[in-house]
């Protein structure tokens, strides 16, 4: 009998703990909601105005589950295009570090200052930039997307030092790939299938086979495809067109040309740059002044 | 005994201000260094003690980060809490599957990147 009662005294704790439990994550007006229950004396409550309350609290309690329901669905949202190209250029710099060895101690060069003059001086105001120097030449110069109005700018130690650019001539190049950006070249290369960003997955299974595509992708824009005759042509005349307003400058990135042009028809590390970036001696064509036939 | 509690109470650091990570991912440094060892990860929005530093080093902080004590970059710290990728996509940023090597290096592309921007006119 003893044990018995000791048994009935267990399971009706027990019992009361689970329930307890379960209705610790309810709020307040959830848990008053279940247990009410004022069927019974309706007409009471009708003359006392308890039923204007009790559907008050209805209501609170269906925006309280709603609200709850729009979190969890929240936690898995794709992100939108901002975050989601500034989150993948970054994570193709961490998985691409050890091609790209960009983690490597350096002085400060000031590049940074340098870019921000040359933006200011030209009207470009409020562009956020981030420059990674790479120790390595299988990449010269290059930006990435970052977001809105914030650019990646990588540029490689042995690149500029064979060619022993000034900070000015960095600029230059900086400001050419800063235009490939601005007018989306990189994103429309790449071909990244968009639809799915700003979108949900909580019924659907995350897609991670986009992601490694688009990895691949970047890779083979950075390294293989770059930018097409159309393209340079397009960010060469706009340079040359915003440069003319500043006739030392302009002459400092026609004679960065000249350079270039020289420099990558002789050194074989950098062969490649013309699959990237066609090509200079044609860019030193149109940049050079029409001559007129009398 | 006496040594003992009196050398344990001049070691103790003074929490001066409380402030959050900003970046993505980043390291807590050994030294006021961008190449110095790291104690450390830290991710987008953890708060930092500050601690009161016995040298004035511009540009760092001598901080707080659980147990470890050392510097973040001035630049990477902010006085509010940021709107991070890690807390607006969390399912997503799981769903990267980041690994130790990995998350390394994402936070020392934050030691590396010369930042700047050109002013708002």
């Amino acid at each position: 009998m003893k044990n018995l009662l000791i048994t009935f005294i267990f399971l009706v704790t027990s019992s009361s703990f689970s329930q307890e439990s379960k209705t610790s994550d309810l709020t307040q007006e959830e848990r008053e909601d279940s247990v009410v229950d004022y069927s019974n004396i309706k007409s009471v409550i009708l003359n006392d105005g308890l039923q204007s309350e009790k559907e008050k609290k209805q209501e609170l309690v269906k925006e309280i589950k709603s609200q709850r329901g729009r979190i969890s669905s929240n936690r898995h949202n794709y992100p939108s295009a901002d975050d989601y190209w500034s989150m993948l250029s970054e994570l193709w710099l961490v998985k691409n570090a050890q091609v790209l060895r960009w983690d490597f101690p350096k002085p400060e060069y000031g590049l940074n200052i340098a870019f921000q003059q040359l933006l200011e001086k030209f009207g470009y105001y409020n562009k956020a930039f981030k420059i990674l120097i790479v120790n390595t030449p299988t990449l010269t110069h290059f930006s990435l997307p970052d977001g809105k109005n914030s650019f990646i700018f990588i540029l490689s130690l042995p690149f500029m030092r064979s060619l022993d650019l000034t900070k000015v001539d960095i600029s230059l190049l900086m400001f050419e790939d800063f235009l490939r950006m601005e007018n989306g070249f990189f994103i429309t290369n790449v071909e990244i299938d968009q639809k799915f960003l700003g979108t949900n997955f909580q019924e659907k299974k995350l897609d991670k086979s986009q992601l490694k595509n688009a990895l691949k992708k970047y890779t083979d824009v950075v390294f293989n495809t770059g930018f097409n005759f159309q393209q340079q042509y397009e960010v060469t005349k706009a340079v040359d067109q915003i440069l003319k307003s500043d006739p030392a400058l302009w002459s400092a990135y026609f004679k960065l040309y000249k350079k270039l042009d020289r420099f990558i028809k002789t050194d074989l590390l950098y062969k490649n740059y013309l699959k990237i970036y066609p090509s200079p001696e044609l860019q030193l064509q149109w940049l050079s002044p029409k001559k007129k036939v009398i | 005994m006496f040594f003992c509690i009196t050398t344990s109470a001049f070691s103790k650091d003074i929490v001066v201000a409380r402030k959050y990570f900003q970046s993505f991912l980043g390291h807590v440094h050994q030294n006021p260094n961008k190449d110095s060892s790291s104690l450390t990860i830290v991710q987008c929005s953890h708060s930092v003690k500050i601690l009161k530093s016995k040298n004035k080093i511009t540009d760092w902080s001598y901080v707080q980060v659980g147990d470890d004590k050392g510097y973040i970059q001035d630049e990477l710290l902010g006085e509010k809490r940021p709107n991070c990728f890690q807390q607006k996509y969390p399912k997503y940023y799981l769903g990267l599957e980041l690994d130790i090597t990995e998350m390394y290096f994402w936070g020392r592309l934050y030691d590396q990147y010369d930042q700047g921007r050109s002013r708002i006119k």
